[in-house]
């Protein structure tokens, strides 16, 4: 037989209760320990709310407290630490967590971003903005139990303005994120069809041609020219040959690398367009420092090889 | 002694290219050239192809003996495999920590040799040319080819070395 109390609930209730609340409260806290949150209640030093979290989750009190709990919550201090949460617990620590990966510094943004990634077909816009709006509900149910705290850490800053920036900036990255995507699914369209297939190769044939060429022309000019006029006209006449010439191989520069530093300047903000066309004219750059490379090379190596044999300097 | 000192001179550009030359087929070979010395190393790969054919045949015997008639037999057959499982596991474990530690060691030793010959190279050629050149056959960038020597016509090693570099990386590209 239980013995009933004043307020309609009979003592085991009343205690199975605070059990379960402090145990809410538990989970809180150790969820905060596992995300690496360091608990206002510590600096405080009398307030233990671990959903009210630290510099990362500071807008993000979800656990509203009320006088009775802090009650319940004395009397059974030391029992309740040595038992383990009960799944009451996971919606709302699921849901701080959530709203604290939503908040708005740089690396929950980046892990919002690579999350984007690798959704990227499905993720759309609306999806975000659910999930910007769950997290204004989350940091609405902050407001209203932790405005002190919250003043405190932000100083005078309003909440909206402190929200307004990080999904500003989440926005303008998510459209060049966008931007990007666009890229990415034009490179792949422009992947060489079956019956030009052979564009990679006809390239590299194009490139031996280039390499070939300018080591011919190397022992041309040692052997012929180089007595009256610098060795780097005839390659500038080469190169000039070359570009005429390109018309006359199959395109195999369509061939775009997607390197880092390709998404790194397209979430910067330069348009893909200029990226592409810097890129195409970096790789020209590098395909005639090659040819020069080879050029020179040969020249020296012709010029030495002439000399072991004794043949004089023009 | 002068003529000799005349044809080291006139082979350093010679002797840059088959330093480079060299480091580079090294840098090819190396992941073969690792895997040999750790081989040569490590002598516990026929005590563990003995173990799993041991391992292999207590299975056979395990799977002959009816668990029902002989369980006795049976379980300590199986606790017998289970242990001798787990030593080779914490074998194969060993080895290959140490096979990448000696791989490790290898890529790192070739690394710092292949710098301080590059050194080497760039200290001893830093003053006199690796070959020279009449001035007007390289006229407009007869100070970047000369760099840093200053050499009027001469061939700086600093060239010399990309030129020889970025020539090699082609010429190896079949060999991978």
């Amino acid at each position: 037989m239980e013995q009933e109390d004043g307020g309609g609930l009979s003592a085991s209730q009343r205690r199975a209760e605070a059990r379960r609340r402090k145990l809410l409260l538990n989970s809180e806290q150790r969820m905060s320990q596992i995300m690496g949150f360091h608990s206002l209640g510590d600096a405080d030093g009398g307030d233990r709310d671990g959903a009210c979290l630290g510099s990362r989750g500071r807008d993000l009190c979800s656990w509203p407290r009320s006088p009775s709990h802090l009650d319940n919550e004395s009397k059974i201090e030391p029992k309740v630490h040595h038992e383990q949460p009960k799944p009451d617990s996971l919606p709302v620590s699921s849901m701080s967590k959530r709203g604290a990966n939503m908040s708005g510094d740089s690396a929950t943004l980046t892990g919002v971003s690579e999350h984007r990634s690798n959704v990227l077909s499905e993720v759309k816009r609306s999806n975000l903005g659910e999930i910007m709006d769950s997290f204004s509900k989350t940091a609405e149910m902050a407001n209203d139990n932790s405005s002190e705290l919250r003043h405190r850490h932000r100083g005078d800053l309003p909440s909206e303005t402190a929200e307004r920036g990080p999904r500003h900036g989440l926005d303008q990255y998510l459209s060049r994120f966008d931007e990007a995507l666009k890229l990415r699914n034009q490179m792949i369209s422009e992947k060489p069809s079956p019956e030009n297939g052979n564009s990679a190769e006809e390239f590299d044939s194009f490139r031996i041609f280039r390499l070939i060429g300018s080591a011919l022309l190397a022992i041309g000019v040692r052997v012929f020219i180089c007595k009256y006029l610098s060795i780097f006209a005839p390659f500038l006449t080469l190169q000039l040959a070359y570009m005429g010439l390109s018309k006359y191989f199959p395109k195999g520069d369509k061939k775009t690398k997607t390197t880092v530093l390709t998404a790194a300047l397209l979430l910067s903000g330069i348009p893909a367009e200029v990226i592409s066309r810097s890129m195409d004219t970096y790789s020209k750059m590098g395909d005639v420092f090659t040819d020069l490379c080879v050029y020179f090379f040969t020249f020296i190596f012709c010029h030495e090889t002439l000399g072991f044999f004794g043949l004089a300097v023009p | 002694m002068v003529h000799c000192s005349i044809m080291a001179a006139s082979c350093a550009w010679l002797l840059v290219l088959s330093s480079v030359l060299l480091c580079n087929l090294l840098k090819i070979l190396l992941p073969s050239f690792s895997s040999f010395i750790s081989r040569l190393l490590q002598k516990d790969a026929e005590h563990e192809s003995q173990m799993r054919a041991e391992i292999q045949n207590m299975k056979q015997e395990l799977s002959a003996i009816s668990m029902m008639d002989e369980f006795a037999r049976y379980a300590r057959l199986e606790r017998k495999i289970n242990k001798m499982t787990d030593k080779l596991k914490t074998n194969v474990k060993t080895r290959t920590a140490q096979l990448a530690k000696v791989k490790w060691v290898i890529n790192i030793g070739f690394y710092i040799l292949q710098a301080a010959l590059m050194i080497t190279l760039i200290w001893k050629y830093y003053l006199e040319p690796v070959t020279i050149l009449p001035s007007k056959w390289i006229t407009p960038l007869e100070r970047l080819v000369a760099f840093p020597t200053g050499v009027t016509g001469g061939v700086g090693i600093t060239c010399w070395l990309v030129v020889c570099n970025k020539v090699v990386s082609i010429m190896l590209v079949p060999l991978g």
